[in-house]
């Protein structure tokens, strides 16, 4: 009986564990790709420069490239991951992803438009979120319901639109100016050559993870059906529109931070809830913290397997994803 | 101790215009077995998704204590009512002992942790509904009967006062049937209630206190079940010819093939 | 450790310049970009990094070549240029990579290099010089003024007479010329070509040609064969990326009504030659003069 209780993972202890140990792969991964990079700088010479002191150089190296881009990586990472694993309680489908359903497509639409209208920072993210909010209720308002949406109906409507995305995209790509062509490439694939503010991305992530935590049980009675859900007490359509709303904000912030990276969503809840199980009040924290530490790995590869040529995070984040999305539909676990 | 009530009660069922003449006005008071009878798609499902306040009614109103349910909050209803669904819907993966501890979830706070004692009430649960040794299956693997046993686990988990329960029978083997027909009844004894649909009209005869019987073309008619469980009310509901016979003092009907001839 | 013994040479240039006594240093070298930005150093730049393939010929026919520090991918010529560190695509820099080569003046491509990375060089107090020739007389000017901030002022000015004269000499003899319609073919899948406010349709224009698209509303613009038949050109000139895409202008004679066809008048021009804005566009110009030339003497009188 003991046995039963310690795997269904429900006391504190059960959820801190992964949770803490999660906590130092992140610290220990943005410690790896702070220390990594086309310059070799030794562990003692980056914490010198971190503490302000050594060559102005390594300062400069440290403080003003890698250190920004290794931050801006690991909230990417936590912010898709997190919203990856909302939308497929929202859609009770492990396969639903920001990126595979178009969600991310329509933020990177509306920032695109954004550029071309000279606006930058927040406005810029407002007009993602607008774009990604949009983008989900296209999704969800013609899949049908949300209490009774098939997975195949639902898929089918997300590929069309990230298509119909990306065909604005192009769109937008042929008529920009020249000038705004090279900063507007980068949407597309996803990339953090020049993410240097991660302020905002880290003002989101953080407190949107910790408040999901009390939403938690609720969230795992939605993940089981909205009318089983309902009849435990939870009020349904208020924490749809919730997840919803916070899902899209997720997304967009991560897209004006480092354009669209794929399936960062789709992996990293999927992986976590192989080893974890599916209680939310873990997984979603646990998903922050794991897709953070994801992104900024992948992204050091990116930065460091063919150097000097740069590669996109959205290179290996795909390369990964791919793979894993094929093995779940394989796998008919949809 | 609390009563659930039907107050001019009229069911929305899509494409049915609501007739005020077929509204229900019923006690439902502890101690009570309710069976809900009548033939396919005349509103059972709807009646007690109705009671439990996830549809809203046409007309009339439900009362939980005197309180109309549309005034409660959710959770408090749900710590007073609890619902096992006929068809399970399929949502994440989730382990049956996972499953039957969903039932806590109206009676904990958002940032409690199930206690000790919440882990005991779904063990018990679990283990009065022989699923002990699933424990850690993943609910997709089961059959249809150990999955209608794992929601009635976790309605058991609950513990509310008020059990509706849709077709507590489907997919279980005989002394399943059985076993789960003793536990609701067992509620009853402890002074809980419980309604549930039925579609087999010996399972009401055995085992409830009163029916509800749901015509599709009359108004309904409910009261005690020995009363209203005979021929004369039984043929008409479901427009079938039966035989009646008597097994351990209960009666026990057949359908005979023979036309049925309305009365009216 | 490469680091430490460039920053030891550092000091030591200091320690030498500052022994000069009022020597040339304490004067400002200022020049306008292409963005029309001043751009000034107070010392002729010893540590030059150059963005794009363009950049590099352009800094090494001012005379500056030995003092480039970094260049970028496709930087083939001239081939010392190859030898140089590069930092990556000019889509996408190794920014780490430049900054640890230290130099002080960055030659940027405005429209090639991504604006967020540059905006970071800025940032960190590197001088940006944006190169992005349109003219003829942009490219002597941008030589002239790289030799200013590279203190090779003899060598650039020089170079720069002898491209400015090349294309007076090749603007006089072609001024009278016959006008021959000309396409310019810059890909080939999509089918592009340029507009009048492209260097390569001055080039043309240089030469006596027509280009046919000067009136497209996009630099570049994406045609479909059925423009260019309607447009009935009597020359076809193919750049492209190599030197081995003849199948390109292969592909015209398809088209026997097409006048080019007719005549045979399919030529090829390296695009090395004529698709980069540097003073090699004279060599390119003069190959594309003589196939104007020929065209002129295949027309039936």
């Amino acid at each position: 009986m003991l046995d039963v209780r310690s795997k269904a993972r429900v006391t504190r202890r059960a959820i801190f564990l992964p949770i803490a140990l999660l906590v130092l792969l992140a610290v220990l991964s943005m410690v790896l790709s702070v220390t990594q990079g086309s310059v070799a700088l030794s562990p003692s010479a980056v914490w010198q420069a971190l503490q302000g002191q050594g060559s102005i150089l390594n300062q400069t190296v440290v403080m003003e490239l890698r250190l920004p881009r290794v931050l801006s990586a690991f909230a990417t990472g936590g912010l898709l991951a997190l919203a990856g694993a909302l939308m497929q309680i929202l859609l009770r489908n492990p396969l639903a992803d920001p990126y595979v359903l178009g969600i991310s497509g329509g933020a990177s639409v509306a920032a695109l438009a954004a550029i071309l209208l000279g606006l930058t920072g927040l406005l810029m993210s407002g007009m993602a979120f607008i774009g990604a909010a949009l983008s989900t209720l296209l999704v969800f308002g013609l899949a049908g319901q949300l209490s009774h949406n098939s997975t195949l109906r639902l898929l089918l409507t997300g590929v069309v639109i990230a298509a119909g995305w990306g065909a604005l995209i192009t769109l937008i790509l042929a008529l920009a100016p020249p000038d705004k062509l090279p900063g507007m490439l980068y949407w597309l694939m996803g990339d953090l050559a020049y993410a240097h503010t991660p302020w905002l991305a880290w003002l989101v992530l953080v407190p949107v993870t910790v408040l999901l935590v009390p939403l938690g049980r609720s969230l795992n009675l939605l993940a089981r059906g909205p009318m089983q859900a309902a009849a435990l007490g939870v009020n349904v359509k208020g924490l749809e529109r919730l997840v919803f709303i916070v899902a899209s904000l997720l997304t967009a912030v991560a897209v004006t931070t480092a354009g669209s990276v794929g399936f960062v969503g789709l992996v990293v809840p999927h992986m976590l809830r192989l080893v974890l199980g599916n209680d939310q009040r873990l997984i979603l924290p646990a998903s922050a913290l794991a897709g953070g530490c994801l992104v900024t790995l992948a992204d050091t590869l990116a930065r460091t397997v063919i150097a000097p040529e740069q590669l996109p995070v959205g290179v290996i984040t795909a390369l990964l994803g791919v793979p894993t999305f094929l093995y779940l539909l394989q796998r008919g676990r949809v | 101790m609390t009563w659930l009530r039907a107050d001019q009660l009229v069911v929305a069922i899509p494409g049915q215009t609501p007739c005020s003449e077929h509204a229900l006005t019923i006690d439902f008071k502890p101690g009570e077995v309710w069976g809900v009878l009548g033939p396919n798609g005349v509103g059972k499902t709807t009646l007690l998704h109705t009671l439990a306040s996830l549809t809203t009614p046409a007309m009339g109103q439900v009362m939980l204590d005197d309180t109309p349910l549309k005034d409660l909050h959710r959770t408090h209803i749900a710590q007073q009512v609890g619902v096992m669904f006929q068809a399970h819907q399929d949502g994440f993966p989730a382990t049956v002992f996972e499953t039957a501890l969903l039932g806590r979830f109206p009676h904990l706070s958002p940032w409690d942790m199930e206690s000790e004692q919440d882990l005991a009430l779904a063990e018990q649960a679990l283990a009065q509904l022989d699923l002990t040794s699933l424990v850690q299956r993943s609910l997709s693997t089961l059959s249809g009967g150990e999955r209608q046993r794992a929601a009635l686990a976790t309605l058991l988990t609950q513990q509310p006062e008020i059990w509706l329960v849709d077709e507590p029978t489907n997919h279980l083997d005989l002394h399943h049937q059985v076993a789960v027909m003793a536990l609701l009844k067992e509620q009853a004894l402890r002074q809980k209630t419980v309604i549930m649909s039925l579609h087999d009209v010996n399972l009401a005869a055995q085992w409830c206190s009163h029916v509800l019987l749901l015509y599709p073309d009359r108004a309904p008619i409910w009261g005690r079940a020995e009363t209203l469980l005979t021929q004369e009310y039984l043929e008409p509901l479901y427009r079938q010819s039966l035989a009646v016979t008597e097994v351990n003092q209960r009666p026990v009907f057949v359908p005979v093939a023979q036309v049925y001839k309305s009365i009216d | 450790m490469m680091i430490k013994i460039t920053a030891f040479a550092r000091i030591l240039i200091g320690l030498l310049l500052s022994w000069v006594p009022l020597g040339a240093h304490a004067e400002q070298r200022c020049v306008i970009d292409d963005k029309a930005r001043e751009v000034c150093l107070d010392k002729p730049a010893q540590r030059i990094a150059a963005l794009s393939p363009g950049a590099t010929e352009l800094i090494f026919a001012a005379g500056a070549g030995a003092q480039v520090v970094a260049v970028v991918s496709y930087s083939d010529y001239p081939p010392a240029a190859q030898q140089i560190t590069s930092v990556g695509s000019h889509t996408r820099l190794d920014l780490e990579r430049l900054i640890a080569l230290q130099p002080d003046l960055v030659l940027a491509w405005g429209t090639g290099n991504p604006s967020e990375q540059i905006d970071t060089l800025k940032r960190l107090g590197l001088p940006v010089y944006y190169v992005e020739p349109h003219e003829f007389g942009d490219i002597a000017d941008n030589i002239v003024n790289m030799a200013v901030l590279a203190g090779t002022e003899p060598e650039g000015r020089a170079e720069a007479q002898r491209f400015r004269r090349g294309i007076a000499a090749l603007q006089q003899r072609y001024q009278g010329a016959a006008p021959v319609p000309t396409f310019y073919q810059v890909w080939d899948s999509p089918l592009m070509s340029t507009n009048g406010e492209h260097y390569i349709s001055k080039v043309v224009s240089l030469c006596g040609g027509e280009n046919v698209f000067a009136d497209a509303d996009r630099l570049i613009p994406r045609l479909s064969q059925e423009v260019v038949l309607l447009r009935n050109p009597e020359v076809i000139v193919a750049g492209g990326m190599g030197e081995r895409n003849a199948h390109w202008l292969e592909a015209w004679r398809a088209f026997p009504e097409l006048l080019a066809t007719q005549r045979d008048n399919l030529f090829f021009v390296p695009p090395s030659l004529i698709q980069r804005p540097t003073p090699r566009l004279l060599d390119g110009a003069a190959i594309l003069c003589e196939k104007l030339d020929q065209a002129r003497a295949r027309r039936p009188f």
